[in-house]
């Protein structure tokens, strides 16, 4: 296999620029392919190790696209940021409407119950939406300049976290001034429970931003699927709730384990509402399969980035 | 090839490459570009018609030497601004190779990436790290950049209250405000009112005698005439002509001129057809 027979080695008066760049490619090469320094087709070691360079050189632009979006995501109302407190309360108060007073549910304090399941839940769906158009709403600017695509996926996912650092704010205030009882110190906790959700996430926008600039399906997709994905998971209901209703069904039993909500909310409902240890064998596993995603984006990642400015 | 540059050059020409393409070809798939739904895919399957493919660029092979200018024209449409993609490292070549020597800066539209919801400021520091400028020469170029684009204080207000011509100020300072060694402009010189269009030409005749080398893409032949020691044209992704900018401008104008007088041709007759008594 001889795919870059046309690339030359570099030599003489070249080596002494301050910027070298060496761009290779074959005639098939709507394969992606990208040299930047060296003539050869990275592989998967040299991708990631791209990706690794890519993030920590380029983190000062994360730190301002962040900014930029928090910035935004304030503007233009009468409240701003004071909606990223209010507005994790409307949504419970809504379950809680529906599903205690029309549903009639009698789980004690289900203000707390819900709370502690929309918080994380909201994080992942919105994080994920943003996530996975965040390379798309930059097309014009990846046409004009050069510039690492991989800081757009992980500044949307880093600044959902913001958001949902703010989020638990009233989640404090309801389980320190209103559930005083249900505190326990299990609830410090949550940046732990809450890191493992992040890598997931992580994984999960990345690798859906790069596909989207192919197929703009996979954002109307995902958003039906991310609804889907609520209803299966124990946000409105507890972990016990579903494994009692499938029971011991042969397909059923193991798909709403594998569910990574199933722990990650059963986690947090854990440390806040039931002042019980995290599902440590469900978040260890969670973990391993999280990072084994984010590798895999992030390789898919580099490998259609070349193609993002033709495409787009 | 050692064409001596006078003017505008500060650096003479030497013989060490800034630039070299060798036989460079750019091809968009439609497969992937027009967006072709599920539909149209087994469509073609059943016709058996292969995807199509487009080459916005073929066979482009040419050097740009250290403290050389090169002028890049034809007509729309013909690959210009592919090229100039290509060589600022936004596109990946798909034939042939291209190498460059020193740190590339591309002036291509201007202002494109603007957050609208952003401040100038906080916009110059964004495209700042976009372009991969360290923290603290954004920082400390911030001043100039901001006294530059003289807008007075709509500079912190969001770039959505901006009118076109303020945009472009601030994009044409904050792209200028870098030093490269190899500077490429696509038309950036028809921005702004005329006392701004003048103050960048100004701006940009600085900057191209600081840079090492040049490329522009424009339609202004004069500034290829004035500005550049070499020109090449390009027509349908190919290189016609690669030589001194005048004979260069000749040719394109000549071309230009037969492209005029076919397409009025063609006009005459679709004229002529719907309404035989009206003629021109």
């Amino acid at each position: 296999m001889v795919p870059h027979a046309r690339a030359r080695p570099v030599h003489g008066p070249w080596s002494s620029g301050r910027v070298l760049r060496f761009r290779a490619v074959t005639a098939r090469s709507e394969t992606p392919a990208f040299f930047r320094s060296s003539s050869v087709a990275p592989g998967p070691v040299q991708l990631l190790r791209l990706a690794v360079n890519d993030i920590l050189s380029r983190r000062r632009l994360i730190i301002y696209l962040v900014q930029a979006d928090l910035k935004k995501k304030g503007a233009d109302t009468l409240l701003g940021n004071v909606w990223w407190v209010v507005d994790p309360l409307l949504q419970m108060l809504i379950y809680v409407i529906f599903m205690g007073v029309i549903l009639q549910r009698k789980t004690p304090d289900f203000p707390l119950f819900i709370f502690c399941a929309v918080l994380p839940w909201k994080w992942f769906d919105s994080t994920t939406k943003d996530g996975i158009a965040s390379v798309v709403i930059k097309d014009k600017l990846i046409k004009q300049i050069y510039f690492p695509k991989l800081v757009l996926p992980f500044a949307a996912v880093v600044s959902g976290v913001v958001n949902f650092a703010f989020g638990l704010i009233p989640l404090f205030a309801l389980l320190l001034l209103v559930y005083p009882q249900r505190a326990t110190a299990w609830v410090l906790f949550i940046p732990v429970i809450a890191a493992v959700e992040f890598v997931f996430a992580l994984g999960v926008a990345t690798l859906l931003s790069a596909l989207n600039v192919f197929y703009r399906d996979i954002s109307n997709l995902a958003r039906h699927l991310i609804r889907m994905w609520f209803y299966l998971s124990p946000v409105l209901w507890s972990a016990d709730d579903i494994s009692h209703i499938v029971g011991h069904h042969r397909v059923l039993a193991p798909l709403v384990v594998m569910n990574p909500f199933y722990h990650l909310l059963g986690s947090f409902r854990n440390v806040v509402y039931y002042g019980q240890p995290p599902d440590w064998g469900g978040l260890i596993g969670l973990t391993l399969l999280s990072l084994d995603l984010l590798v895999l984006a992030v390789l898919i990642f580099k490998r259609l980035e070349p193609t993002f400015a033709k495409v787009l | 090839m050692s064409s001596v540059a006078p003017f505008p050059f500060d650096n003479p020409a030497t013989e060490r490459f800034a630039i070299r393409a060798d036989e460079l070809g750019v091809r968009y798939s439609l497969k992937l570009t027009r967006k072709q739904t599920i539909r149209d895919s087994v469509v073609r399957r059943v016709r058996r018609e292969g995807d199509p493919d487009f080459w916005a660029l073929r066979n482009v092979s040419f050097g740009v030497m250290q403290g050389e200018s090169l002028g890049v024209i034809g007509p729309n449409g013909a690959g210009k601004s592919t090229l100039l993609q290509v060589l600022a490292g936004i596109l990946l070549p798909s034939e042939g190779v291209v190498e460059v020597d020193g740190h590339i800066s591309s002036l291509l539209t201007l202002g494109v990436g603007f957050d609208e919801d952003l401040s100038g400021v906080e916009n110059i520091r964004l495209a700042g790290a976009f372009m991969g400028i360290d923290h603290e020469v954004v920082e400390e170029r911030l001043a100039a950049i901001i006294d530059y684009a003289d807008l007075g204080q709509f500079i912190d207000a969001p770039i959505k209250t901006y009118s076109s011509g303020m945009r472009a100020r601030l994009g044409f300072s904050i792209a200028t405000s870098v030093e490269p060694d190899i500077l490429l402009l696509d038309e950036v010189l028809a921005t702004g009112d005329a006392v701004f269009r003048e103050k960048s030409k100004q701006r940009v005749l600085e900057l191209v005698r600081q840079a090492k080398a040049i490329v522009l893409v424009t339609h202004d032949m004069n500034w290829v005439t004035d500005y550049c020691n070499r020109a090449i044209l390009i027509e349908r992704g190919l290189i016609v002509l690669d030589g001194k900018p005048e004979e260069v401008v000749a040719l394109h104008q000549e071309h230009a001129a037969q492209r005029k007088a076919e397409a009025a041709a063609k006009g005459v007759l679709q004229l002529r057809r719907p309404r035989p008594g009206r003629r021109r």
